[in-house]
């Protein structure tokens, strides 16, 4: 990457005492998909309105497309939102709504202006939509309007706040997929926050997990799932089971697992607190009777069975233990799903452990 | 009629006839009696519209309606033009934890009469009042300012003053309720804090700003103290003139034809400023 459209350098932002961004590097690239992801209050809203310049920093700069930003107001920045709440006009009309910023263009006639707004209202596919009072609509439909009205100014790039949120499921799912080929196909930076892991990782090409004002990792997709930098980001991306472990020289010994070869373990991070060593509930596997495993095999008793249909989430027991481990298992036809109480063996391998020192 | 019916009734019952008692009986009789005529000390109760030809064309009445409109209009102009940008501050400007206080204090004025406040507006504008006194004593004037009392422009000043917080208050709640991301979208969308007063802000306030002109206006045509006290004779409302025909004239009927007139005139106007509001906002929505 060698000129990124976004490029934050020592960002520092301060709310009276308290710190809400520490120190943020950040370079984005000109048409990527961009998550920052986080729990509620790690600063990720605070560093998209920065970049959108409703916040100024207390130190660093903001650089887009190679112009310093730092002190440019949002109406002068190349950049438009999608807010949390949408903030669609209440007193205007979807294609008012639309053209709102279309009016600061002069270069623009009122042919022009209506033929880009019906234009924008076709990409999110609200054709006709475009007479109706935008207090009428659905949230769904607020939130193409909100889209719209963004795109048709042609931003460099896109900030979306949480623009999901507040829809249900089904819908939220189809919004993910309609704004991942809507930025395929236009190809402009967007810039999503969101606290929902699965989103993120569904969505942006690359990943930033924030905690406490700071960017604890940045990572594409798979990288973050599967190498976590430390506990935290492992704990917040997916679900991961921990068990207390105990380094030695060469080896590190876990209870109920024994000891573990250093050099065999898949990945290594940073421990927040204790030394611990973790692996994701899809990455071992429980084996039924009569089956067999190529490397190392466990003893375990099933605590409790949460069916979903295509999968089944196990809670097992390894002998020796207390600590209750979650194991993911895809239902294959013909096979009964286990019974809590039932005797089973985890079937696992050092490389899929990540070792936390 | 089923139970739930009854009880609805039931419960209506007591304020549906308070309400009848006290405002549509008098509000009829009113009107009965604007038909009706003055005989010296009896009231003929023959039917003539004899009132209200002579209400229309004799020119001392349409004066005063007319100046009371008038009067009324740069009150409610002048009132709400003032109370704008108290509200917008109070809303926009003041802590969330202070806001309270701060409609507080704006009330705090109205905690002592209404007279008792008109004759404090007749010590401060009067001859060698207050206003008059501070500015010969710095010079600015040689003659004490005769136009700020006894005439039009005291009726004005001291009834702005007096409907100052019914403003306020209606136009504060409409600033409140504008979703404060509004304005971000609309800055994020190119315009300046300036240009989204006008096309955001100010829209939404809309609603606020026509009932503070009702609220203001409404009141304001029919008043008689203030006009009686500070007005002088160039000053004088329809209202007086109402009192004068029903007290001093004795002449109710005619009286009552001026009420009904003048009630007349206040629908007219608030209809008006209604339907203009309403196209201006609906502009938008079609």
């Amino acid at each position: 990457m060698t000129d990124p459209l976004i490029r934050l350098r020592g960002v520092n932002k301060y709310y009276g005492d308290y710190h809400a961004l520490r120190d943020v590097d950040l370079d984005i690239a000109a048409g990527e998909f961009f998550s920052l992801l986080g729990p509620s209050g790690c600063g990720k809203t605070t560093l998209l309105r920065t970049i959108a310049g409703f916040e100024g920093v207390s130190g660093g700069s903001v650089a887009i497309g190679g112009r310093d930003m730092t002190r440019v107001p949002p109406n002068k920045r190349p950049t438009n939102m999608v807010f949390q709440s949408y903030a669609i006009f209440p007193h205007l009309s979807v294609a008012q709504n639309v053209g709102f910023g279309l009016r600061k263009r002069s270069d623009l006639n009122d042919d022009a202006r209506r033929a880009m707004v019906a234009d924008a209202l076709d990409m999110v596919g609200l054709e006709g939509y475009g007479g109706r009072a935008a207090t009428a609509l659905s949230g769904g439909q607020r939130q193409r309007v909100a889209l719209a009205r963004a795109l048709v100014l042609q931003p460099k790039v896109l900030l979306l706040d949480e623009p999901l949120s507040a829809l249900d499921r089904k819908m939220r799912e189809q919004m993910q997929e309609e704004l991942i080929r809507l930025q395929r196909h236009i190809g402009i930076t967007f810039i999503l926050v969101t606290h929902d892991q699965e989103e993120a990782l569904v969505m942006s090409d690359r990943i930033a997990v924030m905690f406490d004002g700071a960017i604890a990792q940045l990572a594409e997709a798979e990288d973050l799932y599967r190498r976590p930098v430390d506990q935290r980001v492992a704990q917040f991306i997916g679900v991961m089971n921990f068990l207390p472990a105990a380094v030695a020289a060469d080896s590190v010994d876990a209870p109920g697992l024994g000891r573990i070869p250093l050099d065999a373990v898949g990945v290594r991070a940073r421990a927040n607190d204790a030394p611990t060593i973790g692996f994701r509930p899809e990455a071992v596997t429980l084996l039924f009777p009569g089956q067999d495993a190529p490397d190392r095999v466990t003893d375990a008793t099933v605590a409790e069975v949460v069916y979903y249909g295509d999968m089944t989430y196990y809670d097992v027991c390894l002998d020796g233990t207390d600590a209750k481990l979650r194991v993911s298992m895809r239902n294959v036809y013909g096979r009964e799903v286990m019974e809590i109480g039932q005797r089973t063996r985890l079937a696992w391998s050092p490389g899929a452990m990540v070792l936390f020192t | 009629m089923n139970q739930e019916t009854t009880r609805g009734l039931t419960l209506i019952a007591p304020p549906f006839g308070y309400a009848f008692a006290l405002l549509a009986l008098p509000l009829v009789a009113v009107l009965v009696l604007s038909f009706w005529s003055q005989d010296y000390l009896t009231i003929d109760r023959g039917f003539t519209v004899a009132n209200y030809v002579e209400a229309v064309s004799d020119p001392i009445y349409r004066t005063l309606m007319g100046r009371s409109l008038l009067i009324a209009g740069a009150v409610t102009l002048v009132t709400v033009v003032l109370a704008f940008p108290v509200a917008y501050y109070v809303s926009f400007r003041v802590a969330p934890r202070h806001k309270s206080l701060w409609l507080f204090l704006i009330t705090i004025p109205f905690w002592t009469s209404y007279l008792l406040r008109i004759f404090l507006w007749k010590v401060m504008l009067g001859f060698n009042g207050v206003i008059n006194s501070a500015l010969t004593g710095i010079g600015l004037i040689d003659e004490p300012l005769t136009f700020i009392l006894y005439n039009a422009n005291a009726v004005v000043i001291t009834l702005s003053h007096a409907f100052a917080p019914f403003a306020i208050l209606p136009i504060f709640v409409a600033l409140e309720k504008i979703d404060r991301s509004l304005l971000e979208a609309s800055r994020d969308l190119g315009e300046t804090a300036f240009t989204t007063f006008f096309r955001v802000t100010l829209p939404l306030a809309a609603p606020g700003v026509v009932a503070a002109l009702l609220i203001v206006f409404i009141p304001t045509v029919g008043d008689y103290v203030t006009p009686a006290q500070v007005g002088g004779p160039g000053g004088l409302m329809i209202a007086n003139m109402i009192q004068t025909q029903f007290l001093a004239l004795n002449n109710a009927p005619m009286g009552a034809t001026l009420a009904i007139l003048a009630m007349l005139c206040v629908t007219v106007v608030a209809l008006a400023v209604v339907w203009l509001s309403r196209r201006l906002a609906g502009g938008g929505a079609r």
